[in-house]
């Protein structure tokens, strides 16, 4: 094997040469004649050895440490699916209550909080969450890397999604759950005098911020773990989506956290955001809503999608047909989807002229949502499909979606939306969109990776009953609707008067219920019985072409034996040697030299291998970390402020440990042997980092959150005649001018330290670093003071001034924090002139936040002063 | 001088996305141009419409610009190449031209969608 340190070519027309031993160096890309040399057998066995111990799991109890993405994918899985079957029951319940009228099976407030708490948990606690569940677990095999960038963080993830979840729909339980609606329109939800709103505000806060943070994971999974040769234009149809989908999370999610920050601060501190009588708007509330709202359902329907992007071509036994076509709808879609949300408050009374902009984005979207279906029957038609299990569930997803489409552009039209607003209409429109490109699609989706995950077959039987019974039962219970709706039946009623032409719908809806309920049950047995006595399931049973199906055979935690390099789209039915020279080792890392989990990072684009990333292993410190942020999270609901907060410091003294211990260690030596005589080198830092990256995403989602804020700046002005009201106190001048150049000196030094450290005057650079918090500690001081004169809870105005303020403060808490742990990095050896991630990405996030914090202080102390 | 890779059409996927991002900045436009000329100005909606017009054509011509570029970057009549599944540095090119273009006829007929209602709406009420 070549070791030689000569500068190789690493591509066909760049030379690497400069790095020296930090940069990648020797042969790249594998000659044939490399890949046709074989492994010593013995080689092999000992590396294997090394892999095995490297990736063990805990043993015991302590499995609930692992952090692997197999491990993390099937307990998140599993927890989103009880969830759902939860949110299922609710919805049986209501059935009931609707069955009759006038039935006093459930009183009203019951009635309100189980459609408020079957809405809001089937959206964030099984619909979000188990898209990120199945991508945990399947993007590392279809990308064939070890496992995910930064295990730690799923697992992270993971338990605040637990302890969020539990949270949350247990507050059924105690009959006090919100009862607003899964929208908590105000001002209904900020005068409710119950804790209802706010277990709903702060609980699914939390779990937004666990989904952002794996939106993050998955995003830098695409971009910088795919295995080498593994160019943009071969990149698996599903890491497409799980791309898009992660970007829209980032741009949809902030904007609802902003509203709930706003809307909490209401309830909590009573600052009138909503509030009509001091200001405020309860509208705001219904913009920052279903800006998150409407991109929400195509987060949802584009991974399922992705995954009969997967299931289609395998049913066909062909590649899919205009892959170009399904980007430009993947794409299209993540960008379109954007332009919608105004849909959702046709009947607000904005101007028609600002309708008809939304109903024309809505028929618009219609297109890219299209041709993906259209690139579906294309590739059945021209295929020879074989009518798989999975398939059928794929068959009756497009049929079901495509008539709530159809639905769709109905209501799309603001004189339909008009009649049918709020009526049992809607309520089949969603479910038949929600049905169709989200339930079965994934139900599909796991019917045909069930003997990947567990290496056994699911029922074809049982599967079939299960399908006939949920299809069937689906349109006993939804179609009706359509019909209810438009004899008048509002939604979210708890009953209604006998002999108004309602009764018989309505009896067969509850009878479909339970049909569907029953093909549900079918499956879940199927899912969890016993399947001990049945043969193991062949490898690649379904005979795909895609890389997950190369998973180990012999249950192995390493992932994958050796990454590959991979030349085509389906590399299991066009690289014939593939699956034989991964199991041999032949292919690249396929040991663990010194006994730690290690994957390959690639470039973006063209997936040249960089870097080899160690990865982190099992860790109670993420657990804390969850449990302790939960408290920050879940103490606030009862007004604990002082247990909240020192809940808070206890999470971030968690998250300190497991960073310090654990990410960008200083190596013991510059780059590593990754076989097929390439080196890499061990540590990286900047825009090839998987960590900048993922400081960089972080950081565009939190922007937009910023955005929302000044968007509720601009909004209260646009639409109430006095904005800011005439003789109101503005920001101290002096105090808010003198906060700008602090927050714009702090974010030069920072820069500058990162600057002087490369250049190896590390003393100045800790001068610097010394400096930079204090000033960012001095301008958010300056800018709070600016606003001394200012009562946030006497009018819209003070209150969202405020507002800026805090969310800016809190953000330098941040950012002080980090200069802190770079400083303290260089004093104990972690940050080295040439080691530096750490003040890299706290460069990065101050690039973000030293924006944003003089932009706040532009609109609170400039802008009003225009205005008025 | 070399171009930072970033700025690099062939091998950058920014430009992928340059066409629907015209198509958000035009929408976002038109979206605030509306709210604040309805509140602020009065129901009577020509000075609008006619900005509006003036937007949307300024929005056409570059996503215009944009897909030419793509179409040229896919160099379609070259080869006919049409599925760039293959390894090499064409492919990629190829393919971040072809999907940019298709791109662009996404957003091109978003954009007129868009606009379309101020053809036919004459107020704010």
């Amino acid at each position: 094997m070549s070791t030689t340190w000569q500068p190789g070519r690493i591509e066909d027309e760049t030379f690497v040469t400069v790095e020296g031993e930090h940069g990648p160096y020797g042969i790249y890309p594998p000659t044939e004649d490399m890949l046709n040399e074989p492994v010593d057998p013995e080689v092999s066995k000992a590396q294997e050895q090394r892999l095995r111990k490297a990736w063990a799991a805990p043993a015991g109890w302590r499995i609930i440490s692992a952090v692997n993405n197999e491990f993390v994918g099937k307990w998140y899985c599993m927890t989103a699916f009880v969830f759902m079957l939860c949110a299922g029951v609710l919805a049986l319940l209501m059935r009931v209550q609707l069955s009759v009228p006038e039935n006093d099976f459930l009183d009203a407030s019951t009635f309100n909080q189980f459609f408020t708490m079957h809405g809001s948990a089937m959206m964030f606690l099984f619909a979000v969450p188990m898209f990120e569940a199945l991508s945990i677990l399947l993007l590392p095999e279809i990308l064939r890397a070890r496992d995910m960038p930064f295990p730690r963080l799923s697992a992270f993830g993971y338990w605040c999604f637990l302890i969020g979840g539990i949270f949350v729909l247990s507050s059924v339980l105690f009959g006090v759950a919100p009862e607003g609606g899964w929208f908590m329109y105000p001002p209904l939800s900020t005068i409710d005098e119950s804790i209802g709103p706010d277990i709903w505000l702060l609980g699914l806060s939390f779990i937004e911020v666990a989904s952002i943070a794996a939106a993050v994971e998955l995003i830098v999974g695409v971009i910088k773990c795919r295995p080498p040769g593994m160019r943009i234009n071969l990149m698996p149809l599903y890491a497409w989506y799980v791309l898009v989908v992660g970007v829209m999370i980032l741009f949809a999610f902030p904007p609802l956290i902003a509203g709930d920050f706003l809307f909490e601060m209401q309830r909590s501190f009573d600052w009138p955001f909503f509030d009509p009588e001091r200001g405020g708007d309860p509208l705001l509330w219904q913009h920052l809503f279903w800006i998150f709202g409407h991109p929400e359902v195509y987060i949802v329907f584009l991974p399922s999608i992705a995954l009969a992007a997967m299931i289609i071509p395998t049913a066909a036994q062909r590649p899919i047909v205009g892959y170009n076509w399904i980007v430009l709808s993947a794409v299209g879609v993540g960008f379109l989807s954007f332009g919608l949300w105004v849909h959702h408050m046709f009947t607000t009374g904005l101007p028609s002229l600002s309708l008809g902009f939304f109903s024309a984005a809505s028929e618009a979207v219609v297109i890219p949502t299209g041709v993906q279906l259209f690139a579906f029957v294309a590739t059945l038609m021209v295929g020879r499909v074989k009518m798989i299990l999975p398939m059928l569930w794929i068959a009756g997803a497009m049929a079901v979606f495509t008539a709530g489409g159809l639905t769709g552009v109905m209501i799309a039209l603001a004189p339909f939306d008009w009649q049918v607003h709020d009526t049992y209409f809607i309520v089949a429109h969603l479910h038949y969109t929600l049905f169709g490109g989200m339930i079965f699609p994934i139900v599909g989706g796991i019917y045909y990776y069930y003997p990947f995950f567990t290496k056994k077959m699911m029922s074809e039987r049982l599967g079939k009953w299960s399908f006939w019974l949920s299809f069937t039962g689906f349109n006993i219970c939804f179609l009706p609707m359509h019909w209810t709706g438009l004899a008048g039946m509002p939604r979210r009623v708890y009953t209604y008067p006998e002999g108004i032409g309602w009764d018989m719908a309505n009896m067969i809806s509850t009878v479909g219920a339970f049909i569907t309920a029953a093909g549900v049950l079918v499956f879940a047995y199927d899912l969890l019985r016993s399947k001990k006595h049945q043969p193991r399931a062949p490898r690649n049973p379904w005979k795909a072409g895609t890389l997950e199906w190369a998973d180990d055979p012999n249950d192995e935690n390493w992932g994958v034996r050796s990454v590959p390099f991979v030349t085509s789209r389906y590399p299991l039915w066009d690289q014939p040697k593939l699956l034989e020279r991964i199991d041999a080792g032949r292919y690249y890392l396929p040991d663990s030299q010194e006994g730690y989990r290690e994957t390959i990072i690639t470039s973006a684009v063209d997936a040249r291998p960089q870097h080899v990333t160690r990865v982190t292993g099992p860790a109670w410190c993420t657990i804390w970390a969850a449990i302790f942020t939960g408290g920050a999270f879940i103490f606030p609901t009862f007004s604990w402020y002082v247990p909240a907060a020192i809940s808070a410091a206890f999470a971030v003294v968690c998250v300190l440990y497991w960073l310090w211990t654990a990410t960008a260690q200083v190596p013991v030596r510059p780059s590593q042997d990754v076989s097929l005589g390439l080196r890499l080198p061990l540590y990286v830092s900047g825009p090839k980092a998987p960590g900048w990256w993922a400081v960089f995403i972080t950081m565009l989602g939190d922007a937009t959150a910023f955005t929302s804020l000044i968007f509720g700046v601009f909004y209260y002005w646009t639409a109430s005649p006095d904005f800011p009201p005439a003789g109101a106190l503005h920001a101290d001048a002096v105090w808010i001018s003198g906060a700008a150049i602090l927050y714009a000196l702090s974010w030069a030094a920072t820069r500058a330290a990162r600057g002087v450290n490369r250049g190896g005057m590390q003393r100045l650079a800790q001068g610097l670093l010394i400096a930079a918090p204090l000033l960012a500690a001095a301008g958010g001081g300056a800018m709070c003071f600016s606003l001394m004169g200012m009562d946030p809870t006497s009018h819209a105005y003070p209150a969202i001034m405020w507002g800026l303020a805090v969310w800016t403060c809190a953000h330098t808490a941040c950012g002080v924090i980090m200069q802190l742990y770079c400083l303290a990095g260089t004093f104990f050896g972690k940050l080295t002139s040439r080691y530096d991630a750490d003040l890299w990405n706290t460069t990065l996030y101050w690039h973000f936040h030293g924006g944003s914090a003089i932009i706040a202080a532009a609109v609170i102390g400039w802008l009003p002063r225009v205005l008025s | 001088m070399s171009w930072p890779k970033i700025l690099d059409r062939h091998q950058s996927l920014w430009f992928l996305i340059t066409g629907p991002t015209l198509w958000a900045l035009h929408f976002c436009t038109v979206y605030a141009m509306t709210a604040i000329y309805c509140e602020k100005l009065g129901d009577e909606a020509g000075p609008l419409r006619l900005g509006i017009l003036g937007v949307t054509l300024g929005a056409l011509v570059l996503i215009g610009i944009t897909a030419w570029l793509s179409w040229r970057q896919w160099d379609y009549t070259d080869d006919w190449d049409y599925e760039h599944d293959g390894l090499t540095v064409e492919d990629r090119r190829e393919f971040i031209g072809h999907a940019g273009f298709l791109l662009c006829v996404v957003s091109v007929i978003g954009v007129i969608y868009v606009a379309l209602p101020a053809a036919f709406v004459g107020s704010c009420v």
